[in-house]
């Protein structure tokens, strides 16, 4: 007789036949019956028509039966409520009973059974049951408490659990502890401001005994809830840390983990030069080390892990190079982590082995993998100088196996050895000439016409070679265009004589047989240049070329500070902070690593306006985009000079006109000041749609640029003149180097009564990008999004598009430093993005700002003058019918002016969105161009931002 | 939390499905299979997103042990979770297979149960489980000592008395009530798996062992055991001991179970082994092998003037000429534009195959006898063959066992009982060596 019968049955008076079953007076029968029920339920049959014949079952005294009726009930209690109540009373009954085993079952079952009516039952036998002197009991019901402030939190406040749970952290029994304070943990989390899980010096010195006496699992919710805490000190730091250091030893991975993480996290804390950091590095390693030889499930998150730790403390692992070498049963993804970890490791010191270990590696059969380990010698070469010629060499062994995909990465990774060693390597161009015609990649391919290109004076049939490429240009992919396009301009700069014609050619090809705005655009600015001065053309595309760095694929430095503190969770191993993909994380604070707080190393002062902790100490690594991004930055940084040189007197006006035209935001063009928006525009459509628009252009060159475009601007700033209130011109909030080729440049702005932020999006990269999204950070007014980001078309690369995000202020709030200061993720298909933003207060001004002139008076007087606040506005030439109109359409109201001893003063009043009322006095001394401003508020430390907004609306 | 924990067979059949929270639906059983099957091979399936649920899996014994969470959880906890729940029904239910599931299913709901609450993990030990569970496995047949049939790795010399059959480990942990036919006995098992890298040159590149000992416990009351080990074992590069050879290791884990204070004098520790399987002591040896590596090649590459490749191969064994491997295989990557190939093998019992998929040669040995030599050739036929294509010959990888064997040279002294048991239990040690990954470059 075995458990599987039961899954064979499907006949069709089944379900009557388990109710004559289940109601048959031998036990054994019945356990039977329920048994069947379940198997019938766990496959997915409904079952649920059997439930009061099921809970008839309930008052047994044979716990297995028990057991699996109680299993049914919490499946479908849901699905039947009214059926659940009539199981309470057993319920109830059962968390008296003498036997421990079944009050504990009786109120962990009760918890599962999510039906609102039932838990006014559950109070008292709860109550009854956090108080149990068997443990098992107690630790079930301090597991249901979680289970019941989910279902209703409210009451869970007023019955008093959350103290009782409090006092259950104390407990003598270690699994107690451990739900006690998993319970707390997750009840605390869904109130982030409840200060149930009071971190302080005494909570965490209770928590840190516990951690001795705990099971495993309990270890690890301590050690979690230790992680969110910041020690006010180095020395409580270091306390901490060598009574968790132990737990380093332990044989259980998530208890490892877990340790590294506080430890990694209070580590910042204590001062490089104590002789304690040291030992504690020391004691870092071995674990992770150890975690290398479990499952390959395992080694993979380990991995991860250890990819995030390397790059923000590479001396911890420093020394064990040899572990991470690939064994050739290892799963390929293993095998790509422990690569990328190799390179980051990779010194002067271990460079040979690291040479040898690539080298075998790039003999395997793997594809994906002997590429990456191709690519990996590329970067040895140039994070270790003194190998490049090593790996020169072994480059050029592996493009001797002719193995195609060899040859095609082994050339991509030359390319970016050429970049960082100029004129070193030169001679290996005839080999690499040999490989032209296996190259079927568009980057390998890309590459070496970029190699011809470059080195077109020492190669003596450049122009056959590129001219061979010519033949199917229509066939290349928009990459191999654009680098034939520029390879063949150079070429013909440096042999002028003999390349004529296949300029013209390519000219043409790209101009007017091709599609593509970028390589037309690209096209024409070369032929401008070419035609108008080929001098200055040889100086912008020959110009030398900044090298690369030689870190690749670093993640951003604040993220990483933020993925150290997950370290050993699911971000850890997505490298995504949790807010980009865990439901509901919204509000959820992002986790910072506390400020070094060492002796000799205190750079930054507390009130630094730079609004993002962490990075004092170590300067972090410069980050460059990735390998996919590194050829699109090459292809802009052929092109960002031409742009800045044409953009001089008539050109740049005419570029703003076109910039703003395109964009629709007239308003906006008050603000925009010839400011040099075009200088960093790049090869951006902005440019290229100011050609492309009269298509006379193109035929005759030397038309002077400017006309009639020009006229349209000015036509667009008289529009823009009378128009609303104050706006700042946009500014770049988002580098592209920061964001694998998004930039982001934008504005808040109030119009119309409603906030809305105005985003320009530029896609600099080489690929196309979708799915944006946006989220805030929590901030001092609660601005959040009001609808999702509207970006409806995928952003093609080089493309620009104006986003117009509607705000409201009904966010979570939080106090920012400085007050105005908001930050903003923003997410696309290829990774999310931090940066963030001041915006002027003024756009937080409502427009029922007017305060009635009793109102004000009695104000004034009473808010205190310490709250009043001073400052000067100089330089300002208004007369007070001006000021106060400029004001006005900004919602900074006048309510009184009056004319003392040739000072006109003006009283004015505004209130924030948060309802903070802010009354001004504003003096205008007729002699000289300078205004005092008084501000009083109840909220002091918003004057300074209003003065802020009142110089910048005036002197706009 | 955990959200949900479900096994699915290798065919997707539900097994066990057990939601702790109510938040989600059983949907996502049926995405996850088409998920796991639909992967390709060089992404990482550990972990994977669908629909804002993280879905993390371990695959053990041919089924899918999966778990679900929608909060940035730690994957290390769910996958130890999971890996402890394979062994759990290992222990109660003596093998893990989809049948012996299917026929427990109602005994592994109750562990689950007991072993998490509302998705927080309750506990994993045997010991404090026993207390609760009532349900009693089923086993497809009565256990016998004496079914030799599967005789395997640690079985190996059946001719020897004092050898256990390797199935004798496999079977359920008695429960206090049920002793049909309860064999008192316990198994103390020294593992190790090598990893061995040799440079064309016949240096030894990487040399790491990690071994494990591991105490399967059948005795109907554990009272404490002590485990002696050899009294030259020493632990770190700095503490040596004695004069002799010492057997050395780098690093050293303990179970938290063991006691350690006997273990710093005597080598002695002392353990309260709970009902079936446990992890011990784990330990780690890096670069070091106190023995010559157990394999070596001796290769020789020619073309031969008809265009054919020539591969000759000399393998020799260093173990001590009484122990012997096992289960040998040699495989070696060949030129992908290899047709055909025929062999010349020094002796009967082996074998040797193109493998056309992979493009390589695999020799097999049954029986490999230490300090012995072996040699084959291998004519092979590749049209266009240029110097370039030697290069894709190797690494040479091998796969091996040495049942008896220990590489680092960890031996039990002595098992006692301290508390004399009714009957005197059955006590067996059994030492074996796997390879991990043995590469030898060409």
């Amino acid at each position: 007789m075995t458990d599987s019968k039961y899954f064979t049955t499907t006949k069709k008076g089944e379900i009557f036949e388990l109710k004559a079953e289940l109601n048959s007076d031998k036990k054994e029968k019945k356990k039977e019956a329920v048994k069947k029920v379940i198997a019938s339920m766990t496959v997915g049959k409904d079952v649920s028509a059997l439930f009061p014949d099921v809970v008839n079952c309930m008052q047994t005294d044979n716990l297995e039966l028990k057991k699996l009726v109680y299993l049914y009930l919490m499946n479908y209690a849901k699905s039947q409520p009214d059926m659940a109540i009539m199981a309470v009373n057993t319920f109830v009954k059962d968390c008296e009973d003498p036997n421990p085993l079944i009050r504990a079952l009786a109120v962990r079952t009760m918890g599962c059974i999510r039906v609102d009516k039932i838990t006014e039952y559950l109070c008292e036998p709860l109550r009854k049951c956090l108080k149990d002197e068997d443990p098992y009991v107690r630790k079930t019901a301090a597991v249901c408490v979680a289970k019941l402030h989910d279902i209703n939190a409210q009451l869970v406040e007023d019955q008093g659990f959350l103290d009782t749970l409090k006092d259950l952290i104390s407990d003598s029994n270690p699994m107690v502890v451990a739900n006690a304070v998993a319970a707390l943990s997750e009840i605390a989390e869904s109130h982030p401001n409840s200060n149930l899980l009071d971190l302080n010096p005494q909570s965490i010195n209770k928590l840190l005994t516990a951690l001795n006496e705990c099971t495993e699992w309990g270890q690890i919710f301590i050690l979690d809830c230790l992680a969110n805490y910041t020690p006010r000190d180095d020395r409580e730091s270091q306390s901490i840390c060598e009574r968790v250091t132990p737990r380093l030893s332990h044989a259980n991975s998530a208890v490892v983990l877990s340790a590294v993480k506080v430890l990694m996290k209070f580590m910042e804390m204590l001062p490089k030069d104590l002789d304690y950091y040291g030992m504690l590095l020391k004691k870092l390693a071995p674990p992770l080390v150890t975690l290398l030889s479990a499952e390959p499930e395992l080694q993979y998150v380990a991995l991860r892990n250890i990819n995030l730790i390397v790059q923000k403390r590479p001396e911890i692992l420093k020394h064990e190079m040899k572990v991470f070498f690939v064994k050739y049963n290892d799963p390929i993804y293993v095998k790509l982590e422990k690569l990328d970890i190799m390179i980051r490791l990779a010194s002067q010191a271990n460079i040979a082995q690291v040479l040898a270990e690539l080298k075998e590696y790039a003999t395997e059969v793997d594809v994906d993998f002997v590429r990456k380990a191709v690519r990996a010698i590329g970067r040895c070469a140039i994070k270790v100088e003194q190998s490049a010629e090593r790996c020169v060499s072994t480059l050029l062994d592996l493009i001797q196996t002719k193995v195609n995909y060899v040859v095609q990465e082994a050339i991509v990774v030359i390319k970016d050895i050429f970049r960082k060693y100029p004129n070193k390597y030169e001679s290996v161009i005839a080999t690499l000439c040999e490989n032209l015609d296996s190259l079927d990649e568009p980057e390998a391919r890309a590459a070496m016409i970029w190699i011809v290109g470059e080195y077109a004076e020492r190669i003596d049939n450049a122009d056959e070679l590129l001219e061979s490429f010519l033949e199917g240009f229509h066939d290349e992919s928009t990459q191999v265009q654009l680098q034939l396009l520029t390879a063949i301009v150079k070429l013909f700069l440096k042999k002028p004589t003999e390349t004529q014609e296949l300029v013209q050619q390519v000219l043409s090809l790209a101009t007017q047989d091709s599609d593509n705005p970028d390589l037309r655009d690209r096209g024409y600015i070369y032929w401008r240049l070419l035609s108008t001065d080929p001098v200055a053309a040889k100086e912008v595309v020959l110009a030398e070329k900044p090298l690369i760095s030689e870190e690749t694929d670093l993640i951003e430095p604040t993220l990483l500070d933020e993925l150290i503190c997950h370290i050993g969770t699911l971000a850890s191993v997505y490298h995504k902070p949790p807010s980009a993909f865990v439901e509901g994380s919204r509000g959820v604070q992002h986790k910072r690593l506390p400020p070094r707080t060492g002796s000799n190393e205190s750079v930054e002062s507390p009130e630094s306006t730079q609004p993002v902790v962490g990075q004092s100490a170590d300067q972090p690594p410069a980050v460059i985009p990735s390998q996919g991004d590194l050829l699109g930055d090459l292809l802009n940084l052929d092109l960002g000079p031409p742009a800045s040189t044409v953009s001089s007197g008539p050109t740049s006006t005419m570029q703003m006109g076109a910039m703003d035209l395109l964009g629709g935001g007239l308003d906006s063009l008050m603000g925009d000041d010839a400011e040099g928006l075009g200088g960093d525009l790049g090869g951006s459509p902005a440019i290229g749609t100011s050609f492309g628009s009269p298509a006379v252009m193109p035929a005759s060159l030397n038309v002077p640029v400017g006309g009639g475009l020009g006229d349209l601007f000015d036509l667009g700033s008289n529009v823009g003149m009378p128009c609303g209130s104050y706006v700042e011109p946009k500014t770049v909030w988002l580098p592209a180097v920061k964001a694998k080729g998004l930039e982001i440049s934008g504005t808040v702005a109030r119009r119309m009564g409603t906030i809305q932020m105005e985003l320009t999006l530029s896609n600099k990269a080489m690929q196309v990008m979708t799915d944006f999204a946006i989220q805030f950070n929590r901030n001092s007014f609660g601005l959040a999004p009001a609808a999702a980001l509207q970006v409806h078309t995928p952003l093609s690369p080089n493309q620009t598009i104006d986003v117009v995000l509607p705000l409201s202020t009904v966010g979570p709030v939080m106090k920012m430093e400085p007050l105005n200061n908001l930050q903003v993720a923003v997410k696309n298909n290829i990774d999310v993005f931090y940066f963030s933003c001041i915006y002027p207060i003024s756009i937080l001004f409502v427009e029922e700002g007017r305060m009635e002139r009793q109102v004000f008076l009695a104000t004034w007087k009473d808010i205190p003058n310490e709250n009043e606040a001073q400052f000067h506005i100089k330089d300002c030439r208004l007369n007070s019918d001006a000021v106060s109109n400029k004001l006005q359409n900004n919602n900074i109201f006048s309510i009184a002016k009056r004319n003392v001893d040739g000072q006109e003063m003006l009283y004015q009043s505004m209130r924030l969105t948060n309802g903070i009322w802010v009354l001004a006095e504003l003096r205008m001394q007729a002699s000289s161009s300078s205004y005092m401003l008084s501000l009083k508020c109840r909220a002091p430390e918003v004057s300074q931002f209003v003065f802020q907004s009142y110089e910048a609306i005036l002197k706009n | 939390m955990i959200l949900q924990v479900f096994l699915l067979s290798s065919k997707g059949d539900h097994l066990i499905y057990k939601d702790f929270r109510g938040e989600t639906d059983a949907s996502i059983i049926n995405i996850f299979y088409e998920k796991v099957v639909a992967l390709p091979g060089d992404q990482p399936p550990i972990v994977m997103y669908h629909d804002g649920l993280h879905l993390i899996h371990i695959r053990q014994g041919g089924l899918y042990f999966v778990a679900t969470s929608k909060s940035n959880l730690s994957p290390f906890t769910v996958i130890e979770f999971l890996n402890r729940l394979a062994a759990l029904i290992k222990d109660y239910c003596g093998a893990l297979s989809e049948k012996t599931v299917r026929m427990n299913f109602a005994l592994i709901y109750e562990l689950l149960d007991e072993m998490m609450d509302y998705g927080y993990v309750q506990t994993t030990s045997t010991d404090i489980l026993k207390n609760f569970i009532q349900t009693e496995a089923v086993t497809s047949k009565p256990f016998s000592l004496f079914d030799l049939s599967n005789v395997g790795l640690f079985g190996a010399d059946t001719q020897q008395s004092k050898v256990a059959p390797s199935t004798a480990a496999s079977r359920p942990m008695l429960t206090t009530r049920g002793d049909q036919g309860s064999k008192n006995e316990i198994f103390v098992d020294v593992i190790e798996r090598l990893t061995v890298v040799i440079g064309s040159n016949g240096t030894l590149m990487k040399s790491d062992v990690q071994g494990e000992i591991r105490v399967k416990c059948f005795l109907p009351s554990c009272s404490e055991i002590r485990i002696g080990l050899n009294e030259e074992f020493s632990v770190g590069k700095s503490q040596l001991r004695g004069y002799g050879t010492a057997v050395r290791v780098d690093e050293c884990r303990f179970n938290e179970s063991v006691r350690l204070d006997e273990f710093e004098n005597y080598r002695i520790l002392k353990i309260h082994p709970s009902h079936g399987e446990q992890t011990v002591m784990q330990y780690q040896l890096y670069d070091e092998l106190p023995l010559a590596p157990p394999f070596r090649l001796f290769p020789t590459l020619e073309r031969d003037p008809t265009g054919r490749l020539l591969i000759y191969m000399k393998l020799r064994c260093d173990l001590p000429p009484k122990s012997s491997a096992l289960n040998v295989s040699l495989n070696l990557p060949v030129p992908k534009g290899t047709l055909s190939m025929s062999q010349n093998l020094s002796s009967p019992d082996q074998s040797a195959e193109l493998q056309q998929s992979s493009k390589s040669i695999q020799w097999d040995i049954v029986r490999f006898p230490g300090g012995s030599q072996l040699s084959a050739m291998f004519k092979l036929e590749v049209p266009g063959l240029s110097s370039a294509s030697l290069l894709e010959v190797g690494p040479a990888s091998l796969s091996f066992e040495l049942p008896k064997h220990t590489c680092t040279g960890l031996q039990i002294r002595f098992l006692r009982l301290s508390v004399s048991q009714p009957a005197l239990p059955q006590r067996w040690v059994r030492y074996v060596t796997h390879s991990d990954s043995y590469t030898i470059r060409i």
